[in-house]
């Protein structure tokens, strides 16, 4: 694709656009680095001194390198299973028209329309019984049910782009059907796969209540968002270090994200059908 | 492979006597700004006993964490929780600590609040005291030398600093739950005439009172449209840290808040010289005071391990360290006997108020029933952001009390 | 029928199975199972604590219906809102996906500045933008001198509701962004390009060719801030707690008040079912609708 005419000024704009945007982030970043009575003195004056120690602080009080290990775990496990589940179900279900499967598709995106707290304590019973809680494994395990819905659906819609011959070709081949299905099909939803990795990761990253839940508050096994929550009481917010500790949650999932955006690439469909 | 048998018969042994040699107590309080006494007091009461405390704080979903234990039952050994009508919130599982003979301990006002029908059902563990805290170098400056204890009084007060060009009050009107503590110590004198704060709050239950009929409510809206005019120029979007950075840093002169806000204030401006007012109230001059309670109460879990939960408490109540951890490193009053008035500025001013016997009230609010302080708040909120007026809100008052009332019968 | 062709039906009703059971048992057993569980309590009178609820049949149904004007007017914010938001974000997320898809520099990192605010917790942002709302806007008001800075946005009750739209959408965009720029992958590069060659505007390639063939995405992504802006909670929680006093009062607010600070799980319960239902007719219409507009390739 040529690039469109007038493209550097478009950047500029998207730029100015941008900056505005996270100007919030922004704000976050500056008061990470101020002292307490600085902060509560003008939340938007710039810092005289940087004041790194608050990273430090922030790393040693929540446990940082634990922490993140803990959260790697929980994201990596639920991403998996949600993009394992998902992918199957949701192609599968595309690819049969008949009552039933739409009957289940509905099924399995209508957990999109129940509001979380209207159930949280009854799941927490749910994954008690099973032994899922005050483990990140069993938090991995649980976020495969809550996590499906939405990205099913999308695999549902995207399914729509490869061509029904390709199901044939495959079967044809001799391939076992989940081989089939990984090896041909499974490459051709690379968009939607980087897509509904970035949702998910994101979202279980950074995600708080659930974890709260399932963990219980415990401090043994916590995530990083939690660790970061401890900064935020009532009467009394630790200002610089929860600022500075939202940004060291933050961060990896940014770089990982950016890393991600790189992988998405254009129009694998087309030429799957020529090749 | 005998060597592994060995190694590993060997650590088996190791944990067995590491394990036996302390037990666990699962504590859950609330109160995140003072996690890191908590954690100081388990490390000397570990040191002491050899016993573990494993403390989990937090605040903004204490409520749906605890109904998530409770239904998982994944119940706490000790939790925490509000005095008076939240005594009864948690009854299917607190352990009655009326024989407790380490009891004897504490002031009888502290464990007025816990007790139902004779029966102490918690511990408790702060004594704290709110009104309106003032900023002492900006009276002096603005040449006020009376303090104020009357509407009328606080008016002339607030019309001085304005003058002067500064705000005199940082409402705090964002958060539900500075308006009940605002709003509730104005009737505080008022309760008498209907038999005093649990007379009041039984004729309220029964439905004989309402908060129509009670004689004093249009003072309580009288203090709050005051706070309001003279509460700067976004009165509504004043929250907790507003009240104490504007205060600290000198561009307030009152707020409405408690001994707790004391170290957020000082870690702003640390020789800040701050005092209480006494409140106006429904009332004449002489009946204007202070808020005084024990409300932050502990609850031991009767089904948990009771025991151990029992031994720790006789340490935190008899214990050297135990006796000086609120008044020391807490910096708040404590409910044990003869225990030392903290280094704070407040919690003094609150014993020296107490000694020159300035009217101090319980917080009685906290005996509407369980589930009304926040629906309330919310009512009085409505009715200083002008979403209702004073007749709306007195009948929305009553109609959310009655609510509740009847869904906890 | 042949054998042949049964035993050809039987494979795929096998295969249909294994494929979809994983993802059906995990969604059951996690969400399903623990709505349905919840729904009993809809029947009770219970403080969510008790150990006993008392079974007291439709009588939360019919105050809910009958004598309950909080969740009246909260299911009146949270229509309003929700159709201000789907609006508004659909159109911007779409419009940001199709400029950064563009191959301008810069765009992956321009991309990540607009997905950013979908991460940042909650609270954070609450925090920051309560800060920003007050005293932002007052420099800026003594700044630029503009009365629009000195209008009290998160005090005022009528502001106060397009304060909440702003961060929400603030919030949501990115993620939005990042379903519509899956779903532009999928366009073929040779139907574009075939298109410039004919002569046709960029608008007329975008509304003949681009649109039609992401109407999935399109589909998913109104179906999702459909159902979230229904549902809509955290950033309300976070930034206003529903006030000043119930003015950006949205149902899940009123839901999670009812439950867990007037003590009345039960009634919570018996809201959320009505909620439910509400999200289910909106957006199964929705989903019947724009399904059919999906093309295959």
């Amino acid at each position: 694709m040529r690039r469109p005419r007038g493209a550097p000024a478009i950047s500029l704009l998207m730029a100015v656009l941008a900056l505005v945007y996270i100007y919030p982030l922004i704000l976050v970043a500056i008061n990470s680095l101020k002292t307490f009575a600085q902060i509560m003195e003008n939340v938007m004056a710039f810092p005289f001194q940087l004041r790194w120690e608050n990273f430090a602080n922030a790393f040693t009080l929540m446990r940082y390198p634990n922490l993140f290990l803990n959260t790697l775990v929980v994201t990596c496990m639920g991403t998996a299973g949600v993009v394992l589940l998902a992918s199957t179900a949701g192609f599968k279900l595309s690819r049969t028209r008949t009552r039933v499967s739409w009957f289940v598709f509905l099924l399995c995106v209508a957990p999109m329309m129940i509001p979380f707290h209207s159930f949280m304590i009854a799941l927490v019973k749910v994954a008690k019984t099973m032994h899922l809680t005050n483990s990140i494994w069993g938090l991995g395990v649980v976020y495969w049910g809550l996590g499906v819905p939405l990205s099913l659906f999308m695999y549902h819609g995207f399914a729509k782009t490869v061509p029904a011959e390709l199901d044939d070709c495959a079967a044809i081949d001799g391939a076992r059907p989940l081989r089939a299905f990984f090896q041909v099909i499974f490459p051709l939803l690379q968009p939607v796969t980087v897509s509904v990795i970035v949702i998910n990761a994101m979202w279980m990253w950074n995600d708080f209540l659930l974890p709260l839940l399932i963990l219980g508050g415990a401090k043994k096994s916590q995530t990083l968002q939690l660790a970061a929550y401890n900064f935020f009481g009532l009467y009394k917010i630790e200002w610089q270090n929860a600022m500075a500790g939202v940004l060291l949650t933050i961060t990896p999932a940014i770089v990982f994200y950016l890393i991600l955006q790189r992988h998405i690439i254009k129009g694998m469909v087309a030429g799957a059908v020529k090749g | 492979m005998k060597r592994y048998l060995l190694a590993a018969a060997f650590i088996v042994l190791c944990a067995a006597l590491v394990a036996g040699q302390g037990k666990t107590l699962k504590v859950f309080w609330y109160s995140p700004e003072l996690t890191d006494q908590y954690n100081d007091m388990a490390k000397a009461y570990q040191a002491e006993t050899g016993n573990t405390l494993d403390i989990t704080v937090n605040q903004p979903d204490y409520r749906t964490l605890m109904s998530a234990k409770i239904n998982s039952g994944d119940i706490p050994d000790v939790f925490m929780s509000s005095a008076y009508s939240d005594n009864v919130t948690y009854k299917d599982y607190v352990y009655d600590l009326t024989d407790a003979d380490f009891m004897k301990q504490l002031e009888p006002s502290a464990l007025a609040g816990v007790t139902v029908n004779g029966r102490i059902t918690g511990y408790p563990f702060l004594v704290q005291s709110h009104s309106f805290i003032y900023n002492k170098k900006i009276f002096a400056d603005a040449g006020i030398k009376t303090l104020p204890r009357t509407l009328g009084e606080y008016e002339a007060v607030a019309k001085k600093l304005q003058a002067r060009g500064i705000q005199p009050f940082a409402t705090g009107y964002k958060e539900w739950w500075v308006l009940p503590q605002t709003a509730w110590q104005v009737l505080a004198p008022a309760a008498g005439a209907y038999g005093g704060f649990a007379g009041m709050v039984d004729k309220l239950n029964s439905g004989a009172l309402t908060f129509k009929n009670i004689k004093g409510m249009s003072t309580v809206f009288d203090v709050l449209d005051l706070i309001k005019k003279y509460g700067g120029p976004k009165p509504m979007e004043s929250d907790f840290n507003d009240q104490c950075s504007l205060l600290a840093t000198g561009k307030a002169a009152i707020i409405h808040q408690g001994n707790w806000a004391e170290d957020t204030i000082r870690k702003t401006t640390p020789d800040i010289d701050i005092g209480y007012l006494r409140g106006a109230v429904a009332g004449t001059a002489n009946e204007a005071g202070i808020m005084y309670d024990s409300n932050q109460t502990i609850r031991v879990y009767k089904d948990g391990q009771v025991e151990l939960a029992l031994s720790w408490l006789k340490w935190l109540t008899t214990s050297e360290y135990g006796k000086a951890w609120v008044p020391d490193k807490i910096k708040q009053m404590s409910p044990i006997k003869g225990s030392k008035s903290p280094a704070a500025q407040l919690a003094q001013a609150t014993a020296a108020m107490l000694a020159a016997k300035v009217p101090s009230y319980p917080w009685f609010y906290q005996m509407f029933p369980a589930g009304t302080e926040q629906g309330l708040g919310i009512i009085i909120q409505g009715y200083c952001a002008g979403q209702t007026n004073r007749q709306q809100a007195l009948d929305a008052l009553d109609a959310a009390y009655t609510k509740i009332v009847n869904a906890s019968k | 029928m042949t054998a042949g062709r049964r035993r050809a039906r039987v494979r795929r009703g096998i295969e249909f199975l294994w494929m979809t059971a994983p993802a059906v048992i995990a969604i059951l057993l996690f969400v399903e199972v623990p709505f349905l569980m919840s729904v009993m309590y809809s029947f009770t009178k219970w403080n969510g604590l008790d150990k006993a609820a008392k079974f007291i049949g439709l009588a939360n149904y019919k105050e809910l219906l009958a004598t309950d004007p909080a969740f009246g007017s909260a299911m009146i914010f949270t229509l309003v809102f929700t159709v201000l938001t789907v609006i508004t974000i659909n159109v911007i997320a779409l419009l940001l996906a199709v400029i950064l898809d563009m191959k301008i520099r810069g765009k992956n990192v321009l991309r990540a500045a607009f997905y950013v605010p979908n991460i940042i917790s909650l609270i954070v942002i609450g925090y920051v933008w309560r800060f920003i709302f007050s005293r932002g806007f007052d420099s800026l008001g003594s700044l630029t001198r503009m009365g629009i800075f000195q209008l009290s946005w998160l005090g005022d009750t009528h502001l106060v509701f397009f304060s909440v739209v702003l961060v929400s959408v603030w919030q949501s965009i990115g993620f939005y962004m990042v379903i519509y720029i899956a779903g532009l992958q999928t366009v073929p590069r040779e139907l574009l390009e075939a298109s410039v060659i004919d002569g046709t505007s960029p608008v007329g390639r975008f509304f003949r060719i681009t649109l039609p063939l992401i109407m999935p995405s399109v589909t998913v992504a109104v179906f999702y801030s459909l159902s979230n802006a229904l549902k809509t909670f955290d950033v309300i929680f976070s930034l206003t707690f529903g006030g000043p006093g119930t003015a950006t009062t949205s149902i899940a607010l009123d839901i999670y008040k009812t439950a867990f600070s007037d003590n009345r799980f039960g009634y919570g319960t018996a809201k959320s079912v009505v909620l439910f239902l509400l999200i289910l007719v909106v957006t199964v219409t929705q989903l019947n609708t724009f399904k059919r507009r999906e093309v295959q390739a």
